[in-house]
């Protein structure tokens, strides 16, 4: 991170005199503008460009099992991928469900779902979807029991009801299947040809989505073309050129120069380093994802190892300074139910959002804590993790906290939290994904469930359970209590403190691109509407 | 031929030091924190999901099991597979090293060309103080700027003016030279910036040792021209001590080239080694590392041959050392 920002920062401090030379762009537009209610673009369907669309990202897919979308556990490998692979249902701008492979849906009564299925919905090697493909392919991403397929939950059985039908039935209610259902872990795959051995879905994707990739360099590029078989309207984007380009400061340039129409941010500030760009439009998307705050209990040797201790820190973190501070006060503060979501709980009525500082103080005192020194380690592949440390670095200050902060790499970060023994650092700064229902995230403060977290959470059978209860609760008014029940209780636990959410920054050249884009994304995918997006000129 | 009585000797000690070079770098990237099931299979996998990975690459062995397997399989030419892609070690390094030779062929041909002779007239106009003052000032800024800042600006002011691509256009060489070239120039530019520094400095006092030896006051005493003092008298005695830099930050361009290459997207083998780091792709950081190394071994060798060539007593004290 520090080699980035000394790059950045120094480039812009040089190089001032010259941007300013350049012509006045006037005022710019709000890069938080809806063009429509829950959506930042809305693609111009007048145009009738046709051809190649050139979008540079942070990362590439590097999962275990290959291009096997079951086990996909990143936002980059879910946009790839989805671009091959279609889901039963997908997630429209406000998180309502939309149709996909799935023209409809019923729900008899809440532990069963009947799908019927689309009836022109081909694979890309020409054959047709059959229910039989739909049955297997849930069935094989339950058998990986990978991270997803415990996000579908407690399937009892997947049936074939129909030609156009299946038929699945949970053990109990699971008011995030349809979320889980929603994303590319989820897709539907080839499953007469992978049970055949005629496909290897760790090598190929063959898939019913619009795309199909012809050309993959690791970490370097990915060339797409459109799927001639695809059950859509064909299109306008033909053809997908995708460059893996890593530094943030280089897909800002690219945009700049015209090398890509398209480009993903995850530093705040590109809004103010490419608003001058005339031909370049950025837009500020909100997503679920949010940050939060290690505070470990499992340490026995760790000041925080005491619940009050813990709580105190918490308290004494302002939320709304870290947005501002960190991220351009473009972040929401957010409880465990993330603040973009539906059912989210409101950060200010948080219990350690009502401490004052001295009450705080009173009970740092009472625990005899005074002149502490904390560590905390971050990691430096994204800007925001090292700026939200500092900030906490120095909202502690003000309470008497010393925090030593060490921002390491991905690889080291993982080695000193999600090692499999106890984290010896008192605290950390990372993100969840939000996805797309407020119980989904919430898993992982489920230490019953979430083994991950034994590292740096000893956990709470209170809170496991509100967590249970948030996953089986249908949306309304009992669910929003039981979240907001379940909100407090990890904010008084205070062992992983959530934060802000995780705001992204998409970028993209008004002279070759007309894309629509939601306003809130909740699985990191970027490229969730590319059919609707339209070309300028061909 | 004296040189064939002391070659075989350093043969031999280039390869105990590349050996010895081997086990260091393999010892080094399995003691860096964190690894690649670490990375690739993110914080939300259990401890199990780990360790399953791990054996399934053969970390689980003892590290020296692992470095004998490597090692015995690289001496071959086969240096694994990338953990990432799959992909062997050996063809993606092929794919990338022709750019990078490139990039450091442009880089060290920019350094001879302009530093060379910048150190020459910096030393023999030491009389004019605005020209040394002006000569101190550039090689200093040049020496001291780090080449990730001088990368950022030229990337940026690139970007900002209607010249094409700023980054990520340099294509394969076999496909298009020209375009490869054409696109190399910005970053094979910086990358030269500290050698073509470091070279001007050391051209400008080598030929100022030079200048006060006995055999150039002869020749100013003879009424020779200037030109010809300096290309017979100056170079050839100067040279020396300015190939073995040379040669030195040749090998050192490599380094650089890791930074250049990541600032201006090239995909070479400096931006194949950062991305292998940040996985804990160790097949791919053990290669890419041993191949720098081979070639600052190389490179050192083949100073010491043509010094060897250029003066003969450095020979003579090679072989009775």
């Amino acid at each position: 991170m520090t080699k980035r920002l000394a790059v950045a920062s120094t480039a812009l401090v040089l190089l001032v005199p010259l941007a300013a030379c350049g012509a006045d762009p006037g005022p710019a537009a709000d890069p938080a503008a809806e063009e429509e209610p829950g959506y930042l673009a809305v693609a111009d369907t007048s145009l009738e460009g046709t051809g190649t669309l050139r979008v540079h990202l942070d990362y590439d897919t590097a999962e275990a099992a290959g291009l096997d979308p079951r086990s996909a556990d990143v936002a980059r490998s879910w946009s790839l991928m989805g671009l091959s692979y279609d889901t039963l249902v997908e997630v429209g701008p406000d998180f309502e469900f939309l149709p996909s492979l799935a023209e409809s849906w019923r729900t008899p009564d809440p532990t069963t779902y009947v799908f019927t299925l689309r009836d022109d919905a081909v694979f890309s090697n020409g054959r047709p979807m059959t229910a039989r493909d739909v049955r297997r392919s849930l069935e094989h991403l339950l058998e990986s029991e990978s991270t997803w397929a415990a996000q579908l939950g407690p399937v009892e059985s997947v049936e074939e009801t129909g030609e156009h039908e299946v038929t699945v039935r949970l053990e109990h209610p699971h008011t995030a299947f349809l979320g889980a259902l929603a994303n590319t872990p989820a897709g539907i795959l080839p499953m007469e040809e992978v049970d055949g051995g005629s496909v290897d879905l760790t090598a190929e994707m063959v898939g019913t989505g619009p795309y199909v990739a012809t050309e993959h360099i690791q970490d370097e590029s990915w060339t797409f073309e459109v799927n001639e078989h695809y059950w859509g309207e064909p299109p306008a984007v033909e053809r997908l050129e995708i460059s893996i380009v890593a530094d943030e400061f280089n897909r800002a340039a690219a945009l700049r120069d015209g090398s890509a129409d398209f480009a993903y941010f995850n530093n705040i500030d590109t809004l103010d380093q490419l608003e001058a760009e005339p031909a370049a439009r950025v837009v500020f998307q909100e997503n679920t994802d949010f940050y939060y705050l290690i505070l470990n209990s499992a340490n026995p040797g760790s000041p925080l190892a005491d619940d009050r201790v813990r709580f105190a820190v918490n308290a004494a973190v302002d939320r709304n300074q870290l947005s501002e501070l960190a991220l351009g006060g473009h972040a929401r503060p957010t409880g465990v139910a993330p603040a973009t979501l539906p059912d989210a709980c409101p950060a200010g009525e948080l219990p350690s959002a009502l401490l004052d500082d001295d009450e705080i103080a009173e009970i740092l005192e009472e625990a005899g804590v005074t002149e502490v020194e904390l560590s905390l380690v971050t990691f430096n592949s994204e800007t925001a993790p090292g700026q939200i440390a500092q900030v906490v670095q120095q909202q502690l200050a003000g309470h008497g906290l010393s925090v030593d902060i060490d921002i390491v790499d991905d690889a080291s970060f993982g080695a000193a939290l999600y090692s499999g023994s106890t984290a010896t650092d008192d605290m950390g700064v990372s993100w969840y994904a939000g996805y797309g229902d407020a119980s989904m995230v919430s898993r992982w403060w489920n230490t019953d469930t979430a083994a991950f977290t034994a590292d740096f959470m000893v956990g709470d059978p209170a809170v496991n359970d509100l967590v249970v209860q948030a996953g089986r609760t249908p949306r309304g008014p009992e669910r929003e209590a039981v979240i907001a029940d379940l909100c407090a209780a990890v904010d008084e636990r205070s062992e992983v403190v959530p934060l802000v959410t995780r705001p992204s920054v998409i970028g993209y050249r008004t002279d070759a691109v007309s894309p629509t884009l939601h306003s809130v994304e909740g699985y990191g995918d970027i490229l969730r509407n590319i059919t609707d997006f339209r070309l300028v000129s061909s | 031929m004296r040189i064939l009585t002391w070659l075989p000797g350093r043969l031999l000690g280039a390869a105990v030091v590349l050996v010895g070079a081997s086990a260091l770098i393999f010892a080094a990237v399995r003691f860096l924190p964190g690894d690649y099931a670490q990375i690739v299979l993110g914080p939300l996998a259990s401890a199990q999901e780990r360790e399953a990975l791990r054996t399934e690459f053969g970390f689980d062995r003892t590290v020296g099991e692992q470095y004998l397997l490597w090692l015995g399989q690289a001496v071959t030419g086969n240096f694994g597979h990338s953990l990432a892609s799959g992909q062997p070690v050996a063809g993606e390094l092929a794919a990338r090293l022709p750019v990078t030779a490139l990039l450091t062929a442009m880089a060290v041909v920019w350094t001879v060309v302009i530093g060379v002779p910048l150190g020459i007239l910096a030393g023999t106009r030491t009389g004019t103080t605005r020209s040394t003052a002006a000569g101190r000032l550039v090689s200093s800024l040049g020496v001291s700027v780090p080449d990730y800042v001088l990368a950022a600006v030229v990337v940026f002011a690139l970007s900002s003016l209607p010249l094409g691509p700023s980054v990520g256009a340099v294509g394969a060489p076999a496909q298009d030279l020209g375009g490869t070239l054409l696109a190399l120039l910005p970053p094979s530019l910086v990358l030269a910036v500290f050698t073509i520094a470091a070279t001007a400095r050391a051209t400008r006092d080598a030929v100022l040792n030079v200048l006060v030896e006995p055999h150039v006051s002869a020749a100013v005493a003879r009424g020779e021209t200037r030109l010809f003092i300096i290309t017979h008298h100056v170079l050839r005695n100067a040279a020396v001590p300015v190939l073995t830099l040379t040669g030195t930050i040749t090998a050192m361009l490599l380094g650089g080239a890791v930074i250049v290459e990541s600032v201006f997207d090239v995909s070479g083998l400096g931006s194949y080694l950062v991305q292998g780091l940040g996985r804990r792709d160790y097949p791919v950081i053990q290669t890419c590392v041993l191949l720098a190394t081979t070639v600052f071994v190389l490179m050192s060798l083949i100073v010491d041959v043509v010094t060897g060539l250029l003066d003969p007593r450095v020979a003579v004290s090679g072989r009775s050392r």
